[in-house]
């Protein structure tokens, strides 16, 4: 267990290492450059920039010198687009907010999806079952950026108190984080529906319940714990997306996240806005990979032994 | 699957076309798709179809009626027209970018799984990495770096060919969300063909195939890919949505089809910004992309039953 948890440590670690250089240098190749606003600013004036912030050095050096920072300083750069701001001040501001939105999210997500899944599952081609999965169909298909204005339209003006838009009072985080956690609950129940379908139709639950195993224990303790590994291996993935913020949901709520600054970002060319913005999702990303691995591991024994999941 | 002399068996592509006919959710979304495609690509090519960028200043948003049985839009444009013609630009990226990705994705997850070892180990790693990049980031990156060959394409083509820039533009100018999306959307269906490739190799008719000499080409795709084809055909239907969904979604940013092109992405974000006025502008779009979206949702769906059994709903 513990090689298996180093061994996919210094696996994640790899990838966060060849994600930051591929972004590192795919952002350097784009057209363009940070500095070029409305107006068009004189040569020498270009000249300085780029060498005020290292752009003039060869490309390998700025390379090591952007590690060189990041692992003795813990210093992501400057923002080259907003003067005078780091990158780790605008991700230290941003990053709470997208997490609120998104662990509460998540929360709606498993609240509505896990129950709505073993329930459709149990009662399997009868009536709750399509009740439950109409819904669960539409909330795949209908985008988060028709849900978000309708939402923001119907419950944002009728129900008092609830903001729309902006991020000045506690229940701005409500309307983001529904629209979110709808989404993906209708993901996670479609999810857990299949993997309990799946487990209910296999042999040792037929002889449970010919023991004589009522519903619940049958449901919670014995199918329970195979028929969620579907769910729980989207589950990972989906939360280091939502805690990183979701740029539509974002942009129609107006909401201070990570999600603004990632599009943003990339279209002005911050280049080391975006190598850190990217930083943080890929290690967001791998933990989170790293975390449904070990609860794979503990959910399914089988695996144990493979030492991959 | 040798069928004896005296009977004709049911093959399993025969099979599944039953299972695929009895169900009727999935005949209905084949036929529903049928049809929107049908209109998307046939219905403008009538006149009593306006032109989708006629703008008309005296009918702003103007109601349902006869001539404009959708309404109009904010310049006066008429909406049905408008989504029809976007209907064709997001059926299009949705057929061309899915292609795109299975090829990729298919190639891929076949070397990698056949070839096995290290060079598996480092291709599903590079495929980790790729999986770590934030998305929208990838799409934006790599739509704005083709941008400009593609732009000297144009031209190119403009001047050897001699057809006019105005025809050419419009469709040139997907060709980068082509790309970029399709670039993208082939690294889940590499591990699923992967895995499976994994599981076929182990299998005796391949050990048959490769003691008889046959070269590892002719293994690969004409002994494994073929058996591969259940599954990549249920994975295509359920990836056009997810990839369908991505184009409206850079639509919507303002990064993927842009003017003087629309897809159901843009359409939705106008309804969008106009929704209190004049809700049945983001209706209409909202209606039948979803609606799209739903139907190619249950086709995969009926269609994974029908090649699966095991996974079958009864």
């Amino acid at each position: 267990m513990i090689r298996l948890l180093l061994r996919r440590l210094a696996q994640g670690l790899l990838v966060v290492f060849v994600l930051e250089t591929i972004t590192f240098f795919l952002v350097r190749l784009l057209p363009g450059n940070p500095f070029l606003g409305d107006r068009k600013l004189p040569e020498h004036i270009m000249a300085q920039l780029n060498n005020l912030y290292g752009l003039d050095q060869p490309a390998w050096v700025q390379y090591l010198n952007y590690w060189k920072g990041i692992l003795l300083h813990g210093d992501f750069g400057p923002s080259l687009v907003r003067e005078g701001v780091q990158v780790s001040t605008i991700i230290s501001q941003a990053f709470p907010v997208s997490l609120e939105v998104g662990v509460v999210g998540m929360l709606i997500a498993v609240c509505v999806g896990i129950p709505a899944g073993m329930l459709a599952a149990w009662y399997r081609n009868r009536w709750p079952d399509a009740l439950l999965m109409l819904p669960a169909m539409a909330g795949i298909c209908i985008p988060a950026f028709v849900t978000a204005p309708v939402f923001g339209l119907v419950l944002g003006t009728h129900v008092p108190g609830l903001s729309v838009a902006g991020w000045d009072n506690p229940l701005c985080v409500v309307l983001p984080a529904l629209t979110l956690g709808l989404i993906n609950a209708a993901y996670i129940a479609r999810l857990t529906r299949g993997g309990m379908v799946e487990v209910l139709a296999q042999d040792f639950v037929r002889t449970a319940r010919a023991k004589g195993c009522g519903p619940a224990r049958l449901l919670y303790v014995h199918a329970m714990r195979s028929g969620l590994l579907p769910a729980v291996s989207y589950l990972g993935p989906a939360f280091a997306a939502l805690i990183t913020g979701s740029f539509v949901v974002e942009t129609c709520f107006q909401v201070p996240g990570m999600g603004l600054h990632f599009v943003n970002a990339t279209t002005d060319r911050d280049y080391f806005l975006i190598q850190g913005l990217v930083f943080c999702y890929g290690s967001l990303i791998v933990a989170a990979n790293l975390v449904v691995d070990l609860v794979l591991v503990a959910l399914n024994p089988r695996l144990r032994s493979q030492g991959t999941a | 699957m040798s069928t004896p002399a005296y009977t004709q068996g049911n093959s399993l592509w025969q099979d599944a076309m039953r299972r695929l006919r009895n169900n009727r959710a999935a005949v209905a979304s084949l036929v529903f798709l049928l049809l929107v495609t049908a209109a998307c690509f046939l219905l403008p090519l009538f006149p009593f179809i306006a032109n989708p960028n006629d703008t008309n200043l005296d009918n702003i948003a103007g109601p349902c009626c006869w001539e404009h049985p959708f309404g109009t839009d904010q310049l006066g444009r008429d909406l049905l027209a408008r989504v029809l013609y976007g209907g064709r630009i997001s059926l299009l990226v949705g057929a061309v970018a899915t292609g795109v990705s299975l090829l990729v994705g298919l190639v891929y997850g076949l070397v990698s799984g056949y070839v096995g070892g290290r060079t598996d180990a480092l291709m599903m790693r590079a495929v980790d990495v790729l999986f770590a990049l934030p998305f929208i980031v990838l799409v934006i990156v790599f739509s704005l770096s083709i941008e400009e060959p593609v732009k000297a394409l144009t031209t190119w083509l403009v001047n050897t060919t001699g057809w006019s820039r105005e025809s050419v533009a419009p469709i040139l100018g997907l060709v980068p969300l082509f790309i970029a999306i399709g670039a993208l959307g082939w690294l889940t269906l590499a591990r699923i063909v992967r895995t499976q490739t994994l599981e076929m190799k182990a299998q005796e008719y391949v050990m048959a195939a490769r003691s008889l000499g046959l070269g590892h080409m002719r293994i690969l795709f004409r002994h494994i890919a073929p058996n591969l084809l259940g599954t990549v055909v249920v994975y295509t239907t359920l990836a056009v949505p997810g990839i369908m969904l991505t184009e409206s979604t850079l639509s919507f940013i303002g990064l993927g089809v842009k003017a003087p092109n629309s897809s159901w992405g843009t359409l939705i974000k106008e309804g969008a910004d106009r929704m209190e006025v004049s809700p049945e502008l983001l209706l209409f779009p909202s209606l039948f992309f979803c609606l799209t979206l739903l139907a190619l949702n249950f086709l995969g769906d009926g269609l994974r039953d029908a090649i699966d059994p095991k996974s079958a709903k009864d």
